[in-house]
């Protein structure tokens, strides 16, 4: 520790922190401790004069250390660690002591808030002390990707992959490509055929040299990690290929939920109650008819079913209610007398179009019923003097009264649900599952495609229920993401990671089993554990379950641990 | 009990006026900025949705077409272009048809033919029942006095009248049937049809509700027309022989001077702004709305021809005007309870009504309140 030069900047953030911190305190406290040679305080650290600073004092007064008081490292500390290798010094030589989250934000008691922040802010120069220089790494990148399902999202990122040059394999269950999207008739708002837009992409696919379409073939197995992962994979024929890839894209889709799940509707009881996609069928077949073969005068579309009901699924499907739309437009189209009733809880219009949809909906005497949530129609079959073959009993909550629609084809809008197989792609694959076992994004709103695995990305309806224009917008977004990293040909990897000290290594595996990233393989050879880094968080979970002592984690040594605490003491 | 319901009452209502209903998605906009919506009565959300809904029983014994004066605010706010006005318009049209037992009303609003037939029809027979009347007795054309006497006319208005009279009170009855005796209406005890007796006058003759809409224009010439008219009504009844006098008869004439200005001017201000469509409620006009303007200032036009020409003491020429106006005037007050104008009637007894039911309806749920404040031993 000898010859060591500590900078101390204290930032106000405006008011803040200085509001509630004295900062001119915390400034003054660190002054003297060892090591120290220039404390200052400064309105915004964050600001560019704010950096200049630092790199100014790192070039005029031989800096070798710095502490920064103010906001999370979350917030800031790439900006700094910057800061300091402008200023030609290694930027894991920073620490930073969180005074606005954890100090003034959090506490009224100014006098209180100083003594904490001073606390921390010494803390954080015991342990600044105890830094060492890291580097980042880079591995090599494997530029072929798996993409798991041949749905309209699998092949969008396979296209858009293919179309830059790479390679792909396309791995799908089934025996044809095109997932649920191949089972719907017209596509909505604008009536466009879904046939049309993915045989397009289907022939494409096919035909590019580029891609590799399996068929009938399934993942078995994921191994390595990004950029150099092997997926193991049975084909057809029951024989496994291993096939080395980069990044993995996860489109596996979605299940209709079942409508025979719910009494009341009497689906396969009543002959003509049907599902969306049974519907789909007859209008691809072209012949929506009552099972005595007259076509309906009365075709009731009831919302929701399996979705937004406490019973089954909380949540909203997005795609049934303009589906449900669309069903009104095409009886319509075939039975031009047909009364229409659609039966609803919440009209979701969101999306381009979609309002003037459902505005064209209504002026084409769509009748809307709208019923509370978690109220479920009750459908019975009518007698011969009502002219009908259903009844449906429901309450309107517009007019406050219990009505009885008349219905002789009443259609079931089934929702999305996970794939009741979703938890085996989920741990083949290392990713994670929300409660309603949809796969987890890394994060909602601002890294939406990838996942808490590095190269594992999910696109289209395995993550949430969504509409096509959203599933193919993920799925380009999965692809863009491989191509920009693909693009710089090396991956960095972050210089925090954990380190096995081969030496202590008693071979025990208790980290194998315990490291939540799969990153800790197990030499046979050596009989001893070894961190990948590329994988590794830094988490430190095996740091502190080591019987032996033998993981280090980098950036978060014992000592700097230790002597941070001592500072905080 | 669950109501049955209809999708095809909308196609009804359509041929009735109601164009756009179906774009409504109950935002309630209308009901809020409705100057007369108030409880128990909130309209016209409600009245879409069962029209919407196609609750055929429910409309029937809905008083809110008729506590509406189509001000047009609620179709002005409208953010779906659903027309609330014009759909209640729509209703008391289609309700008129509704109370009507002969069934003739909504024969002439649906049909065009049926209704031109009928009026020209009653013209001809009056017309030749006229000459009839005065060749038969052997009397001259050119007698203005003679080939009519004013005393057989007054025999023959009151014979008009009483049918008149007959076929609106028994629609009123219905309406009253349909509307207090329904399965949704609160029953009212005779107290409460004696306690708000005095609402019927009042109404009738001032039409005081529409003076409450913020622009009072069209309450004030529909005041001046609607007592005109029953001026001219009393006149014509009552004193036509006075009216019909050689000599100056200057109280009877100079209300029926002041009358027939009265109609003119109403009718006058009715035609033009239904032309230049001057307000939201007068932007669409149902073929009704047009022949009954028509054959009002056809009545008293001829009405006033044959006054003068009788005054210049053209006899020939006044009885053949005046044969001409009672051609008017007998399918007119003929067509009359099957029409719009039935609205005379059917306004002020549905506003005392809504007064009974709105009384009942706080007297029920006071006791219902007091039944849920009885301890529960």
């Amino acid at each position: 520790m000898e010859g060591q030069r500590i900078g101390v900047y204290v930032c106000n953030c405006g008011t803040n922190i200085a509001k509630v911190v004295d900062c001119e305190e915390v400034v003054n406290s660190v002054r003297g401790m060892p090591g120290v040679v220039a404390a200052r305080c400064y309105k915004y650290m964050c600001s560019n004069p704010g950096q200049e600073m630092i790199t100014q004092d790192i070039r005029d007064l031989g800096l070798d250390r710095v502490v920064v008081a103010a906001c999370s490292p979350r917030m800031h500390e790439p900006t700094f660690r910057k800061a300091l290798a402008a200023g030609g010094i290694n930027p894991y030589f920073l620490e930073m002591a969180n005074i606005r989250e954890q100090c003034s934000w959090v506490h009224e008691d100014g006098r209180a808030a100083t003594d904490k922040a001073i606390a921390l802010t010494r803390a954080a120069v015991r342990r600044v002390a105890l830094h060492e220089p890291l580097e980042k790494r880079y591995v090599e990148m494997n530029k072929a990707t798996l993409v798991l399902g041949g749905g309209i999202a699998g092949l969008t990122a396979a296209l858009e992959l293919a179309m830059a040059d790479q390679l792909v394999f396309l791995v799908e269950r089934e025996g044809r490509l095109g997932g649920n999207l191949a089972r719907v008739d017209l596509t909505a708002p604008y009536l466009d055929s879904a046939r049309d837009l993915l045989t397009d992409r289907v022939t494409r696919v096919l035909r590019h040299p580029g891609i590799t379409v399996l068929l009938e073939a399934e993942l078995t197995e994921l191994l390595g990690y990004v950029g150099n992962f092997v997926a193991r994979v049975r084909g057809a024929d029951g024989a496994v290929r291993e096939l080395p890839v980069g990044s993995v894209i996860v489109c596996t889709g979605y299940q209709p939920f079942d409508a025979g799940r719910v009494a009341a509707f009497g689906h396969g009881r009543l002959p003509n109650v049907i599902s969306s996609f049974e519907l789909e069928r007859r209008l691809k077949e072209g012949k929506v008819l009552t099972d005595k073969g007259r076509p309906p005068q009365y075709a009731a579309i009831i919302h929701c079913v399996g979705s937004r009901s406490e019973a089954w699924h909380p949540y909203c499907s997005r795609v049934c209610c303009m589906t449900a739309l669309k069903y009104g437009h095409e009886i319509r189209a075939t039975h031009p007398d047909c009364f229409i009733y659609d039966l609803y809880i919440d009209m979701h219009a969101f999306g381009k179009g979609m309002e003037d949809f459902y505005r064209r909906s209504a002026e084409m005497k769509t009748i809307f019923i709208l019923g509370g949530k978690n109220t479920v129609p009750e459908i019975r079959a009518a007698e011969p003097r009502h002219g009908c073959e259903m009844l449906i009993k429901a309450h309107d909550l517009l007019c406050g009264e219990e009505v009885e629609i008349p219905a002789d084809l009443v259609v079931l809008m089934v929702g999305m649900e996970a794939r009741k197989d979703a938890g085996v792609v989920a741990h083949l694959v290392n990713i994670s599952q929300d409660r309603d076992g949809w796969f987890i994004e890394s994060h909602p709103k601002l890294d939406p495609v990838a996942t808490t695995t590095d190269g594992v990305f999910i696109a289209g309806t395995c993550q949430s229920p969504k509409d096509i224009p959203d599933t193919v917008a993920q799925a380009r977004a999965a692809a863009a993401r491989i191509l920009a990293r693909i693009s710089r040909g090396q991956l960095e990897v972050d210089a925090v990671y954990a380190e096995v000290n081969e030496d202590f290594c008693s071979g025990c595996r208790m980290c194998n089993e315990l490291c939540p990233y799969v990153a800790i393989e197990y030499d046979e050879t050596k009989k001893r554990s070894h961190v990948i880094s590329a994988l590794c968080k830094a988490c430190g979970t095996c740091v502190a379950a080591c019987p032996s002592s033998a993981i280090k984690g980098r950036h978060f040594t014992d000592e700097q641990i230790y002597a941070q605490i001592e500072g905080v003491l | 009990m669950a109501v049955m319901a209809n999708p095809r009452l909308i196609g009804v209502l359509e041929r009735y006026g109601a164009e756009d209903v179906t774009k409504c998605y109950h935002c309630g906009n209308c009901s809020a900025t409705c100057p007369f919506s108030q409880e128990p009565f909130l309209f016209p959300r409600k009245s879409m949705r069962y029209l919407q809904m196609g609750l055929e029983e429910r409309l029937k014994g809905n008083l809110e077409p008729w506590l509406c004066y189509y001000c047009g605010e609620c179709t002005e706010q409208c953010p779906r272009g659903a027309e609330p006005g014009e759909t209640m318009m729509s209703m008391r049209r289609w309700l008129i048809g509704q109370y009507d037992w002969t069934g003739l009303a909504r024969l002439f609003s649906r049909s065009a033919f049926a209704e031109i037939a009928f009026v020209l029809v009653i013209a001809l027979l009056t017309g030749a029942g006229f000459l009839a009347w005065g060749f038969t007795r052997g009397a001259s054309l050119v007698d203005y006095q003679g080939f009519i006497p004013a005393a057989d006319m007054h025999v023959f208005d009151l014979f008009l009248g009483l049918l008149f009279v007959g076929l609106v009170v028994t629609n009123a009855l219905r309406m009253w049937w349909l509307t207090m005796r329904g399965e949704r209406a609160p029953s009212a005890g005779p107290w409460l049809y004696l306690k708000h007796l005095l609402l019927l006058p009042t109404h009738f003759l001032t039409q005081r509700r529409y003076g409450e809409c913020s622009e009072k224009t069209p309450w004030v010439l529909h005041m001046i027309m609607a007592l005109s008219y029953l001026t001219m009504l009393a006149l014509v009844a009552l004193f036509l022989h006075r009216l019909q006098d050689e000599t100056w008869q200057w109280p009877v004439h100079v209300a029926g001077y002041l009358a027939s200005i009265g109609l003119l001017t109403g009718t006058a201000y009715a035609l033009s702004g239904r032309l230049r469509r001057r307000r939201t409620a007068l932007k669409h006009s149902h073929r009704t709305d047009w022949v009954f303007l028509l054959m009002l200032v056809y009545i008293v036009v001829t009405g006033i021809v044959q006054h003068v020409l009788h005054r210049l003491g053209l006899g020939g020429a006044a009885n053949i005007a005046y044969l001409l106006h009672m051609m008017g005037v007998v399918p007119w007050m003929i067509r009359f309870p099957f029409s719009k104008w039935a609205h005379m009637a059917y306004r002020p007894l549905a506003f005392y009504f809504s007064h009974i039911q709105a009384d009942a309806m706080r007297e029920r749920s006071a006791a219902g309140a007091a039944v849920a404040a009885q301890p529960t031993v």
